[in-house]
């Protein structure tokens, strides 16, 4: 198989996982389909598919720059590739932004309402603008196949040099505003970051990094098709690089020392580990690589030192983006594997967009594409099975389509049903108190623990008041727990068993017993339940009636009877004014054979039996271990 | 005139009426938890919480409505605009979702609806049409102690010194939200420290729009000089070319 093919089959795949998560997306939300939040607002897609693609689509104004304006003809056969890179760079952090906004239809709203004091705006309508410049930049090319347009394409190229003028001077701005960006946060960004002239770091580690990415996609487009590199070209595009970055480490090496932080640097702390890694990435080893004739003359070192800078500067622009103030927000966010894969496929599709346009337009000067790396150009015949497997361009038309296919099914597939349904509370179970006299009471797991003595409330309150709290009982039990029917922590749950009324193992009963024949069979409709059970003492608070067959949350239950309860004695006793505090009860301290056995993950059953009157003991020894097995 | 709340933190008794008159009154629906909640309590859901510490503190947790709040100024559309009564209001109209005003807050007010597939910025807005109707915000109006009370910032900002100086040692002798950030129109009296209110212990009295302004300003500076700097270079370059083109003719010329 040939390498064009293969890249682009990896392509579609990842294309087409990240169009079913880019479905869900739109469908379901941003909660369910990312790992934001309300401290990590910024995550993945603003780090790297906004910061990082601007800055990587910064090789479009870089060389045109340095051909049109330095009037550096060498460069020519660099300059259509590069303006084509940062075009379909600035659709991909387009789109990148349309995933990520909130309300991305609103997206032209920019166009009507100013706030020109807004870094953000000032850098959407650069992108906006640079964006159109680029489409007029670059559509000379398309438009030389089509020789109806011809009138057009002359007009365009009359008006080249304004249009690459002016994109120089928009790339300037929006460059540094990025940086501008995080100047209003300093006290989330670490210091080490966080610089008046951020701007200015932003703007020349963006020069950095286009002459970089033009010297990158060379090489690859090249390896890709199988062509001599230009690798006198690129060798000069690394000299000028080392320059480059030799200006960017000093401003901020010098900036560093004259805020008085340099001191950070060496203390230990993740971020400036972070840092320090970041410069070395970014900045030194390459520069140090370029600044070597024998170095920046080798194909190998090209590759290294190119994808070096490439990979610190959008690591530098994803730490600035959010990375790096985890620490101050003390969040700990993680992209979810959606955000990753929607990142990925908007690269991908743009990559493939880029040899799409390759392949079928005047790119590339100096050597037209040889026939042979282009698959589908050439016939396919099974050679060892004497068939003919179909036209050429459409053969390699379906594998690539059916790459598309199957991962975009692979990917509905593999978001979580759990998440798309959620509606944000979960039904935790509760799980068992645990003591002996006194209850731990730790419903949702999260170690926050509520005190309930036993014998303190009965020698204040009277024996009698056991059966406020035990109003119900499980069938065969006389002092049933509260969540063994109170199962759910946050949601109501329904009281009423069918089955178990039903079964011929259970209750045996018909339809009839408690339906009445002829009418509509339903809750509201059936016999009471009181006309069968006399003893059930049921609590009717509000609309969760017993009608309705709906057990109160585990939370609403406890709340409801202590609080109400302590409410009442709060205002009688005088020894205890502070009573209907919420502190009385939560964040109680567990005694040590009990955070002991937490922190063992032991389970202890709470035999509140063993104190109080009227219950089988050996009978609820048997239940708990049977549960606990 | 400019509007104020001021929280005594030594009045609240934590009975949380605030937190449910609030949702009461711009029907906002059950809260769901979180995992942040764990810090403060807000959300899209929330608009004020009750943050306990221990010793019986309780301190309610809202949007401080900076003099100068930098949500406003950073948000591209205006969406969030500052009210001449001291509100910060959010149009949800204008808003396109990028959340940057969540990045720029000192304090991590403003929330969003994750849940939504349409989902809007959410935070306090000082109840600003019952004040507009010359009713008191809801929270005020509910608290039971007094504890949190409406006024004008500068007469409230009377009130917060006068209890301070009569009541020697029972507060820490500093208005929270009178120089802060420029000054905020929500203002804490307190016998512990509230440094936990917002990211940096530690706020800067500067506005933080200045920060951004300053970077602002030189924009059309930038813009400009960078369009003379390349037309300058392109001039210099071309007029060498065309030198060296003459010279190399001339040469030419001499050997024949």
């Amino acid at each position: 198989m040939n390498r064009v093919h293969n890249t682009k089959f990896v392509l579609w795949l990842i294309a087409g996982f990240a169009a079913a998560v880019v479905l869900n997306r739109f469908i379901f939300g941003l909660g369910v389909t990312t790992n934001l939040n309300d401290r990590t607002p910024w995550g993945l897609w603003i780090g790297f598919d906004v910061m990082g693609g601007v800055a990587l689509a910064s090789g479009g104004f870089v060389i045109t720059a340095i051909f049109y304006i330095m009037k550096r003809e060498q460069f020519y056969p660099l300059v259509k590739p590069a303006v084509l890179t940062a075009f379909l760079g600035y659709l991909a952090v387009i789109s990148g932004l349309l995933v990520d906004l909130g309300l991305p239809w609103n997206i032209w709203h920019m166009i009507i309402y100013w706030n020109p004091h807004s870094p953000l705006f000032e850098v959407g309508w650069c992108v906006m603008l640079y964006t159109s410049v680029l489409l007029l930049e670059f559509s000379p090319v398309p438009l030389e196949k089509f020789s109806r347009y011809a009138k057009v394409r002359n007009f365009l190229m009359k008006f080249r040099f304004v249009f690459v003028l002016l994109g120089i001077m928009l790339s300037t701005l929006h460059q540094s505003s990025l940086g501008t960006l995080f100047l209003i946060m300093p006290f989330k960004l670490y210091p080490l970051w966080y610089s008046n002239i951020l701007p200015i770091q932003f703007f020349i580690s963006a020069i950095a990094l286009g002459l970089m990415v033009v010297a990158l996609e060379s090489l690859v487009s090249h390896w890709l098709y199988k062509r001599k590199p230009e690798t006198n070209l690129v060798a000069k595009l690394c000299r000028i690089a080392a320059w480059v970055l030799t200006l960017y480490f000093v401003v901020k090496i010098t900036d560093i020392i004259a805020e008085d932080k340099f001191s950070l640097i060496f203390n230990g702390a993740w971020q400036s580990n972070l840092f320090i890694i970041e410069v070395l990435i970014s900045t030194i080893i390459p520069a140090v690589l370029f600044a070597v004739p024998k170095f920046y003359n080798n194909v190998k070192v090209q590759w290294t030192g190119s994808s070096l800078v490439i990979i610190g500067m959008v690591l530098n622009r994803i730490d600035v983006g959010g990375l790096v103030m985890l620490g101050v927000t003390g969040d700990s966010y993680t992209p979810a594997w959606t955000e990753i894969v929607i990142s990925l496929g908007i690269v991908s599709i743009a990559a493939l967009v880029f040899l799409f346009v390759i392949e079928n337009f005047h790119v590339w000067e100096t050597q037209p594409i040889e026939p042979e790396s282009i698959p589908h150009k050439l016939p396919l015949f099974d050679y060892s099975s004497r068939t003919w497997l179909g036209t050429p361009d459409v053969s390699s038309v379906t594998t690539h389509s059916l790459a598309f296919v199957i991962s975009f099914a692979v990917g509905m597939a593999l978001m979580p049903g759990k998440h798309l349904h959620s509606k944000g509370i979960d039904n935790i179970k509760v799980s068992p108190a645990s003591g002996i006299d006194t209850l731990y009471i730790n419903g949702n797991r999260d170690n926050q623990f509520v005190k309930f003595p036993h014998q303190a409330h009965i020698s204040r309150i009277g024996k009698d008041s056991c059966f406020t709290c035990h109003h119900l009982n499980m069938p065969g039990e006389k002092l049933s727990q509260c969540w063994e029917c109170h199962t759910s922590m946050y949601t109501s749950v329904d009281f009423f068993k069918h089955n178990s009324h039903i079964s011929n193992k259970n209750a045996n009963l018909k339809c009839d017993d408690c339906h009445k024949s002829g009418e509509n069979r339903s809750a509201l409709t059936a016999k009471k339940c009181t006309s069968c059970h006399p003893t059930y003492n049921f609590f009717t608070y509000g609309k969760n009636t017993i009608q309705k067959y709906k057990i109160l949350s585990y939370t609403d239950a406890m709340h409801n009877l202590c609080v109400s309860c302590h409410i009442l004695e709060s205002r009688k006793l005088k020894d205890k004014p502070n009573l209907a505090l919420c502190s009385t009860c939560h964040k109680t301290q567990l005694p040590d054979y009990l955070s002991a056995a937490v922190s063992w993950k032991i389970k202890v059953p709470h035999f509140n039996s063993v104190i109080l009157p009227g219950v089988d003991l050996k009978k609820k020894i048997i239940k708990s271990v049977l549960k606990s097995q | 005139m400019r509007k104020a709340i001021l929280t005594d933190i030594t009045k609240c008794i934590g009975c949380l009426k605030c937190v449910s008159a609030c949702k009461e009154v711009h029907s906002l629906k059950e809260d769901e938890p979180r995992i942040w909640q764990k810090n403060d309590g807000l959300s899209a859901d929330n608009w004020t919480s009750i943050i306990q510490k221990p010793d019986s503190h309780y301190i309610r947790k809202q949007c401080r409505h900076c003099i100068e709040p930098a949500c406003a100024s950073v948000c591209p559309v205006g969406a969030l605009h500052k009210t001449e009564i001291g509100a910060v209001v959010y149009d949800s109209s204008k808003c396109l979702g990028c959340r940057y005003c969540m990045m720029a807050c000192p304090f991590g007010i403003p929330r969003y609806e994750w849940d939504k597939t349409v989902p809007h910025v959410e935070k306090c807005i000082l109840c600003y049409d019952r004040i507009k109707k010359g009713e008191l915000p809801a929270c005020t109006n509910a608290c039971p102690t007094g504890a949190t009370i409406f006024g004008d910032r500068s007469e409230l900002l009377k009130i917060a010194h006068k209890r301070i100086k009569e009541n020697p040692g029972k507060y820490i002798n500093k208005v929270w939200g009178e120089h802060e950030v420029g000054g905020t129109s929500v203002l804490y009296l307190s016998d512990i420290d509230l440094g936990f209110l917002s990211y940096p212990v530690n706020l800067e009295t500067k506005p933080l729009p200045e920060k951004t302004a300053k970077a602002m300003e030189s924009v059309p500076f930038a813009f400009v000089s960078m369009g003379g700097v390349m037309l300058g270079l392109n001039w210099i370059i071309r007029r060498r070319m065309e030198l060296s083109k003459e010279q190399s003719k001339k040469k030419e010329s001499e050997d024949e």
